[in-house]
């Protein structure tokens, strides 16, 4: 194979072009912000004099401009105090029901006392003793004994125990083995290239015709593939 | 050309060494007929010289240097060819053949070792010596030979005796002040007293009146014909006749130390009392004077009597808190302390030594009379200050460490003049030769006990004691700076390295127009089978070695013959492993077909599973005329095995050229073949091609690595600093030198520096400026975007040279090592002729100022006998930069005393401390 791929490397290399424009598009935050023109072009809705540009690249960068910036931070503006505005007009309409509701609302959650705290509880019981979730207005003597078993048992498996920093742990060794994955693959690959290996355009590896190799050398294809 | 007044003739030698007399008949101004008579077969020589006291001195070409006497002029009959009897036929003039033999007309009487020419050296220190060995190839063809030098003075061995048990002291002792040799030789053991008479052997005698029940502290010769033995209680005088008298310390005190010279005795009691003996006229020893000192005594010493005096002045005690004091021993003085000296530890032995006064002496020295005081201190220091003849006062001192043992010092003879024996952890010798005080280590074990010995079988002798033996033996070839222990080698020695796990050398030895060493044999014996001459008798199992002893009963010895001549086109070579230790070779292999040996190296490849593996860079039928051609080139990977005494071929890989530089770099072979520069990986069956790089101008013929930077030599272009990156399997250059030198030798210094040599005769060093350094390390392409635009082929970036000398020789190899321990590093180089030197940078600005100062007026004062300009001699291709010629500081000493006073004058200094100077830095690097 030659340095530079062969046949099939211009088309796919349009379809990754075309690709990558069509995430710079999906990256723009929403689609009402732009309209695309039946000529191809794009227009941004945004900004009040309304621009044409002529690729999703160039659109992505405008829309980090700071005009572009700055328009949308007042549209939101404007936006915002008209909500606001809809918002007051229909609590002065019809005043009585809308409080009341809130309230019996904000109290509902208030007898549930500490959400959060019972949540995880709840998840770390149901973790602790791999069993469907208990409800808890069910029994709650059930519940203080599942406490007191997991506090006698928790001597005799102190990973229960520490549940919390071992899935921390296993979060930090989860990364660091990524890490560790991403140096050793480099190290792999350098010595890839050291043996003589290059890269195609497609990241294929192929031999460098000025460099000998031994019969049963590995393929970084295959290795690292 | 021999002149006497009858008769005239030549000598000539051919390039075989083959020397032929050419006498010419002659009327008057009219040669009548020329004769050439074939005389004798001595190794090639340079020049030789016919002396009139009937010797001819053969400067050899390479080797030792001869001296011989002839046996004969060549009168007897001998293949003679003469202008008369010529015979001219179509063919031309027929030759006339001569059969080789043994000298006859000469005869080799002594010879002066030499190096020349030093093909390549190592410092190391593989013995585990005190200092390390420098490891030199040396010799061509016949004469090749590896050589350990170790720094210090060699010592002829005459005779090892075992004693009945451990012996703590030895003193020879003559009976009349006028014997020259010595009577006797008296050992003192812990509990009794051994003497020995000196005879034409060396027997026990119990007639000689000294006292053998009881151990001693001293003996010696006391007056002009009585012996003096002094033991713990007391002293034994022993008269000419026979009678004794005898001392005894008063009450139940002991004596503790003794000092003595012909005429006065000095002793320590227990306690802390001197007590002072005179010899007086009827050679009666009287006490004259006591002295209470403050404690006990650790060590005395009595100054030498001077010519013509009764009595010497001066009596140094050292005390155990760390002094020295000077007493005076004159009558009306009455032991009054006449100077005080303080030191850096309790001294264990003191020792006076009178240089006389020399005017123009035969070492063309001019110095006058002084008198030296040595102590050896208990840390092992030896300290030496200069005594005033006249007042006593102690000046100028100066210490060196000599061993991890206090040393004890002895006074001998040597070159009729007086010298001192220290004995530390190894014995040194301080001597004056050439107007230099010299302290040199010997070759020895270490010793106990010394004393100077002459009898007619050996003039100037040591007696000593180690061990429960007594040792006899002489100091050789004083003046000389190494030893060396000489292994003979079959062809001319090329590179070598250190196998380091069983400290074995391996050498690569290769000759042009040589046979291999079977063919010669083969040659050999059917010629001699020829001409009838019996081979020697032990069974023909010669080695095929060249030298070994000299004196064997080899009819015709390889080292003085030479090896027969193959054609110009006809290689020899052979891998050599040696076991430096026993002097043996474990494993030769002798290369076939043509193929010659010219680089090695130990490659440790990385993740493979060999260990360490030998590369050997040969070439196959090089020619260098009518062009320089190559039939191939070979990389040869050879394994260790037997635990690295033997070695296995691996594979040999072809390259396109002569692989003239090997190296490792990052667990793989650096190669440089002609002028590529290739990174080699090793595989299956041959060495696997990485990367190259092909910009070098010409050969490359040195590489070093340090880190990820290469420093590459190369033949007419000095050097070239490469990086190697991984990431895109590419050698760069990034730095190289705008000088054009014809590297003969190179060492990597530091990171941005090396030291070369060119064939010019001249050292220097370059350095990458340290921004420039910076620059390349942090530039994440590695100053590679900067190559690529490089101009005009050259590098980027230029190294500065730094440092410029012309030695006037040219430097083979070059290696950067301390000869002494705990001592900082000089770089020593070895040359074509032979010579070893070492360059030391300075550590103060203050040595800098001094010297070249001094320099400058010893190029003025002291020109050269042939008129040539120093600075332009040392300038000769480049300006000098930077090095101040040590050789030409150290001939101070030989000015003259007036010339001498007046340098120092201008450098506002005595001529003592210059001395004092030259030493220190002479002591800095041996």
């Amino acid at each position: 194979m030659s340095v530079f791929g062969g046949d099939s490397w211009a088309r796919e290399a349009q379809q990754r072009k075309r690709r990558v424009e069509d995430l710079a598009l999906e990256a723009l935050d929403d689609a009402s912000s732009y309209k695309k023109l039946l000529s191809g072009k794009y227009v941004c809705l945004l900004c009040p004099h309304s621009p044409i540009l002529d690729s999703p690249l160039m659109l992505s960068m405008h829309s980090k401009g700071s005009r572009h910036r700055a328009a949308e931070s007042k549209l939101k503006e404007r936006e915002l105090a008209r909500q606001h505005e809809i918002n007051k007009r229909i609590a002065l309409s019809d005043s009585s029901v809308g409080t009341a509701n809130h309230n019996s609302y904000h109290q509902k959650f208030r007898s549930v006392g500490k959400p959060l705290i019972e949540l995880s509880q709840k998840a770390t019981s149901e973790i602790l003793c791999n069993q469907t979730p208990q409800q808890s207005s069910n029994n709650r003597n059930h519940d203080v004994q599942l406490i007191l078993d997991r506090i006698t048992s928790g001597n005799s498996n102190p990973s229960q125990n520490s549940f919390c920093p071992a899935i921390e742990a296993a979060d930090k060794l989860v990364a660091q083995q990524q890490h560790l994955d991403l140096h050793e693959r480099r190290e792999m690959e350098l010595k890839f290239t050291a043996a003589g290996w290059k890269r195609d355009c497609h990241g294929k590896w192929f031999r460098d015709e000025n460099v000998e190799f031994d019969s049963d050398e590995e393929d970084p294809n295959v290795c690292l593939g | 050309m021999h002149k006497q007044k009858a008769m005239f003739f030549f000598l000539l030698q051919t390039e075989y060494g083959d020397i032929f007399k050419v006498t010419l008949d002659h009327d008057n101004d009219h040669v009548t007929e020329l004769k050439i008579k074939y005389f004798d077969t001595i190794p090639v020589t340079a020049s030789m010289c016919v002396l009139k006291s009937g010797h001819l001195f053969a400067a050899s070409e390479f080797g030792n240097h001869a001296l011989y006497q002839f046996q004969g002029i060549g009168d007897d009959a001998d293949v003679e060819s003469s202008s008369a009897t010529l015979m001219e036929t179509e063919e031309g003039f027929q030759p006339v053949f001569f059969q080789p033999r043994r000298l006859k007309n000469l005869l080799r009487i002594d010879q002066v070792e030499s190096l020349m020419p030093i093909m390549d050296m190592k410092v190391i220190n593989l013995f585990e010596e005190e200092t390390p060995q420098i490891f030199t190839l040396c010799g061509r063809g016949p004469r090749s030979s590896l050589r350990i030098l170790r720094p210090g003075l060699a010592i002829s061995e005459m005779a090892v005796s075992e004693l009945p048990g451990v012996p703590s002291a030895v003193w020879t002792v003559k009976k009349n002040v006028n014997d020259e040799f010595d009577a006797y030789i008296v050992v003192s053991f812990s509990n009794a007293t051994l003497v020995l008479s000196i005879g034409e052997t060396v027997e026990e005698v119990s007639d000689s009146g000294f006292l053998d029940t009881t151990p001693s502290l001293a003996v010696s010769l006391i007056g002009d014909d009585s012996l003096m033995q002094v033991h713990p209680n007391g002293i034994r005088h022993i008269r000419e006749d026979g009678r004794i008298n005898e001392w005894r310390t008063p009450g139940k005190r002991t004596i503790a130390k003794v000092g003595s010279n012909r005429l006065q005795v000095v002793i320590a009691l227990s306690g802390g009392e001197i007590v002072y003996f005179e010899v007086d006229a009827t050679g009666q020893l009287i006490e004259v004077d006591k002295h209470e000192m403050s404690g006990d005594v650790a060590c005395l010493d009595i100054a030498p009597v001077p010519e013509g005096r009764q009595r010497s002045r001066f009596l140094a005690v050292g005390s155990y808190d760390n002094t020295i004091r000077i007493l005076s021993l004159d009558p009306e003085d009455g032991m009054q302390i006449l100077s005080v000296q303080s030191v850096s530890s309790a001294p264990e032995s003191l020792l006076f030594l009178e240089v006389l006064a020399s005017v123009g002496g035969e070492d063309g020295a001019d110095h006058p009379a002084s008198l030296f005081l040595n102590a050896g201190l208990q840390n092992g220091v030896l300290f030496r200050t200069v005594v005033d003849m006249v007042t006593g006062q102690l000046s100028d001192s100066r210490s060196r460490f000599l061993g991890l043992r206090a040393p004890k010092l002895f006074s001998i003879v040597v070159r009729g003049k007086s010298a001192m024996l220290c004995l530390s952890s190894r014995p040194w010798l301080g001597y004056i030769h050439q107007g230099h005080f010299l302290l040199t280590p010997l070759s020895y074990e270490t010793l106990e006990y010394a004393a100077s010995f002459a009898s007619d079988q050996c003039a100037e002798g040591v007696v000593a004691v180690a061990g429960d033996a007594l040792r006899v033996f002489t100091i050789e070839r004083l003046g000389e700076t190494f030893n060396e222990t000489v292994i003979p080698l079959r062809y001319t020695p090329r590179k070598f390295v250190l196998q380091p796990k069983r400290k074995l050398l391996v050498i690569i030895e290769s000759d042009q127009g040589a046979f291999t060493a079977e063919e010669r044999e083969a040659a050999k014996k059917e010629c001699f089978e020829a001409a009838g001459i019996s081979e020697n008798e032990n069974g023909n199992v010669e080695p095929m070695e060249n030298g070994g002893d000299e004196d064997k009963d080899d009819p015709l010895s390889d080292e003085h013959y030479g090896y027969p001549k193959a054609e110009s086109d006809k290689w020899v070579s052979c891998i050599r492993v040696l076991d430096p230790k026993t002097a043996s070779t474990t494993c030769l292999l002798e290369l076939q077909e043509n193929e010659a040996a010219f680089s090695i190296c130990t490659v440790n490849f990385h993740d493979k599973e060999y260990g360490t593996l030998l590369a050997v860079g040969t070439a196959k039928g090089l020619q260098f005329w009518p062009k320089r051609s190559v039939a191939a080139g070979f990389i040869h990977i050879y394994r260790f095995i037997e635990d690295g005494r033997s070695l296995e071929l691996l594979h040999k890989t072809q390259v396109e050229g002569v692989p003239t530089a090997l190296c490792q770099f990052q667990g793989r072979l650096l190669a440089g073949i002609g002028n590529v520069l290739r990174l080699y990986d090793l595989g299956k069956r041959r060495l696997l091609r990485k990367c190259e790089n092909k910009l070098f101008p010409s050969s490359i013929v040195s590489i070093h690595t340090y880190r990820d930077r290469i420093y590459v030599g190369d033949i007419q272009e000095s050097f070239h600093y490469c990086k190697y990156r991984r990431d895109e399997n590419q050698l760069y250059i990034f730095a190289d030198d705008s000088v054009p030198r014809w590297l003969t030798a190179s060492y990597h210094i530091d990171f941005d520096t090396m030291a070369g040599a060119d064939k010019f005769g001249n050292i220097y060093f370059v350095r990458l400026p340290q921004d420039v350094s910076d620059e390349i390390e942090e530039d994440p392409t590695g100053g590679k975007i900067k190559w690529e635009q490089g101009k005009l082929n050259g590098a980027p970036n230029k190294v500065d040279e730094i440092v410029q000398f012309h030695i006037g020789d040219v430097i083979t190899c070059l290696q950067k090592a301390s000869l002494i321990p705990g001592g900082g590093e000089c770089l020593l180089y070895g040359t074509v002729m032979g010579s070893l030197g070492a360059l030391l940078a300075f550590t103060s600005r203050d040595d800098v100022d001094f010297f070249s100062h001094l320099e400058m007026y010893m190029r003025q004062e002291h020109p050269p006998l042939c008129g040539r300009d120093h600075m332009a001699y040392r300038s000769a291709y480049f300006p000098v930069k930077d090095v101040i010629d040590g050789d030409l500081c150290e001939q101070f000493p030989t000015l003259p005393l007036d010339l001498q006073r007046k340098i120092a004058d201008e450098l506002d200094r005595t001529p003592g401390e210059i001395l004092k100077k030259l030493e220190e830095v002479r002591n800095k690097i041996i």
